[in-house]
């Protein structure tokens, strides 16, 4: 016999309890907001310092430094690199963030050579709104980011200053790249004399090798290169670029991973309380439906199907409010010009559908074994 | 024809060092279709009897033939099956889910059987239109006296078609005229559909509906009365 059946009656008791209902899935939608909130941090930082097997770019910053303003490199430095064997692309950059601390709030140029950047960058943007054209033809053009336009409310057409610098919006652009979400690139000279008279002068080079196989030697042969100049290197795959300069967030992150599980418990202990509360106050209830013929079975699964349905209406309630507030929101977490995204989507809601099912199975086990073993006439001479 | 067999049925339980026996080597024999009134002062083992013979309790020892089978003997989710489809049970306090509607309380047991939901509709409007309470199916039971409560526990008990009712004090908590409102409905589902009716009551008044009354003290038999004996006491102590 199907129990698909006996599921109308679930939800009969879970609609018609409403008080209880609404506040135990308030409960579980808070813990589940926080828990999905932390896995959407969790996978910005994965996604920005994870390194993949199609990983070719390197990052060429100044030895013992690891602060855009204090890593400058000449940028002649350019044509050397590019004679290296394996390397492909070299794109000079000059980096200036308005806030060199952890905030929610960067904004980072990024000046480059416009025609060089796009024939390399070129095919992984995709501009979403406003042109090329516009931001070829200025040099006070910018593309940004669209993570920085949803945020600041940009569009193209509009100016807006950061870091001292007034910059003209020429187009918005979507990349998979997580740096890409919070940057502004434009002309390197624009940058580069933007009141700061520092023509010549990088803040790293972007390299781009063959294959992920030459990313190590290639690094090694670079810092070799320029071990003895005036201004030494040190050369990292873009990935473990971001992963060392923003490890104060990573390692945050990595902590806010207890608080994670700290939610899960929360919806553990919320849910198993609301159960056996439910459970204590029906024994009658239960006695009589195992009158009426309910096996231990059915009042066991009756009882635990309860508790999964208000787990799941409460995780369902905080994973999509957690996932929508990271996206309307566009939220990441900045330091010293490197962002990681808060990225949430449709799998992270769907994990915490599983993850609040699973807990209100596990929950609801011990009470439902519990009441489905009692003895019936015990029951009612106990009520 | 013999439905319910009784033979030494005793129920012990355990309290501290203390071993209560409310029932104590019992032997009945209850016929097919027969209106059973139980009674007893309280203790004498009325309630654990309807409970036993319900499958909702467990013999100490003995034995307990329900249409031939020991129920004693099957397991726990057996018995339940049993119950789901032999027994009608019929409480003192309604014992109606609060959060569910008269409709959806009659259709309870129904969930059980391999029924559409067309057909478990058909069956609760039957039960509910035989119980007198059709016209309040989509009431709450906090929208219902006690009187169209108990109809509508009455309804829940019969829309499997059990063969036995068993009814504990079935009009305790009602007033007179709901009273005999439902002993009136209790004789008619005996009468008319043949129901097999356990009662167990504390209401002199109600056991004029049964045919054979039992009086029970300290767990065994003091008396059995046929509705017949207690006519003819009644015309001797008028000719007296």
């Amino acid at each position: 016999m199907s129990y698909l059946r006996f599921m109308p009656l679930v939800f009969k008791q879970v609609t018609r309890h409403r008080v209880r209902t609404l506040l135990t899935a308030a409960g579980i939608a808070i813990a589940m907001f926080l828990f999905t909130a932390v896995q959407a941090m969790q996978q910005g930082v994965a996604r920005a310092t994870k390194a993949s097997a199609d990983d070719t770019a390197l990052v060429v910053y100044r030895k013992d430094r690891f602060c855009p303003a204090t890593s400058q490199l000449p940028q002649d430095y350019t044509a050397r690199i590019s004679r290296i064997a394996g390397v492909t692309d070299v794109i000079p950059v000059k980096v200036v963030v308005n806030n060199c601390r952890t905030s929610l709030d960067v904004v980072t140029f990024r000046g480059i050579p416009k025609d060089q950047f796009l024939k390399e960058r070129g095919d992984g943007l995709e501009i979403i709104s406003g042109s090329t054209k516009d931001w070829l033809r200025r040099t006070d053009a910018s593309l940004i980011g669209e993570t920085l336009a949803k945020r600041r409310g940009l569009t193209p057409g509009m100016t807006f200053d950061a870091a001292g610098i007034t910059t003209y919006v020429a187009g918005v652009i979507r990349s998979d790249d997580a740096q890409d979400q919070n940057v502004a690139y434009t002309a390197l000279e624009f940058v580069q004399l933007a009141g700061r008279d520092q023509l010549g002068i990088v803040t790293q080079f972007n390299v781009k090798v063959q294959s992920a196989a030459m990313l190590e030697p290639v690094a090694d042969q670079i810092d070799q290169v320029f071990a003895t100049a005036q201004e030494p290197t040190s050369t990292y795959t873009e990935k473990a670029f971001v992963g060392k300069i923003a490890d104060d967030i990573v390692e945050l992150v990595g902590f806010a991973r207890w608080l994670g599980l700290g939610c899960l418990a929360a919806v553990l202990a919320l849910v198993g309380n609301a159960i056996v509360l439910s459970v204590q106050s029906r024994i009658a209830e239960h006695a009589v439906l195992q009158t009426l013929g309910y096996a231990s079975r059915h009042v066991a699964g009756l009882i635990v199907a309860e508790g999964v349905v208000v787990s799941l209406i409460g995780g369902l309630v905080g994973a999509i409010a957690a996932v929508a507030v990271a996206r309307w929101g566009s939220f990441a977490l900045s330091v010293e010009g490197q962002s990681i995204p808060i990225t949430a989507g449709p799998g992270l809601i769907a994990t915490g559908l599983l993850i609040c099912g699973s807990l209100g199975v596990i929950a609801g086990l011990v009470p439902a074994w519990q009441a489905s073993r009692r003895e019936i006439a015990a029951c009612f001479r106990a009520v | 024809m013999t439905l319910i067999d009784c033979q030494q049925l005793t129920r012990e339980y355990r309290k501290g060092e203390n071993v209560i026996r409310p029932l104590d080597g019992l032997d009945l024999r209850v016929d097919k279709s027969e209106f059973l009134a139980l009674m007893g002062p309280s203790g004498s083992g009325k309630t654990t009897l309807l409970n036993l013979i319900a499958g909702i309790d467990r013999p100490t020892s003995g034995q307990l033939l329900i249409d031939g089978q020991d129920i004693t003997k099957l397991s726990r989710n057996r018995l339940a099956a049993w119950r789901a489809t032999e027994i009608g049970y019929i409480f003192q306090l309604y014992n109606l889910v609060p959060v569910l509607s008269a409709f959806e309380n009659v259709e309870l047991p129904l969930l059980l059987q391999p029924l559409s939901r067309k057909q478990r509709q058909a069956r609760v409007y039957e039960a509910l239109e035989r119980a007198g309470i059709h016209d309040r199916a989509d009431h709450y039971p906090r929208q219902l006296s006690g009187g169209q409560e108990q109809r509508v526990a009455i309804a829940r008990a019969i829309v499997t078609d059990p063969t036995i009712l068993v009814a504990d004090e079935p009009t305790g908590d009602l007033d007179k005229p709901s009273a005999e409102a439902i002993m009136r409905l209790m004789q008619m589902l005996n009468q008319d559909l043949g129901k097999t009716i356990i009662m167990v009551t504390h209401d002199p008044g109600t056991t004029r509906y049964a045919k054979r009354t039992l009086h029970l003290d300290k767990g065994r038999l003091a008396r059995d009365e046929m509705v017949q004996d207690r006519i003819e006491t009644h015309a001797d102590e008028v000719n007296v």
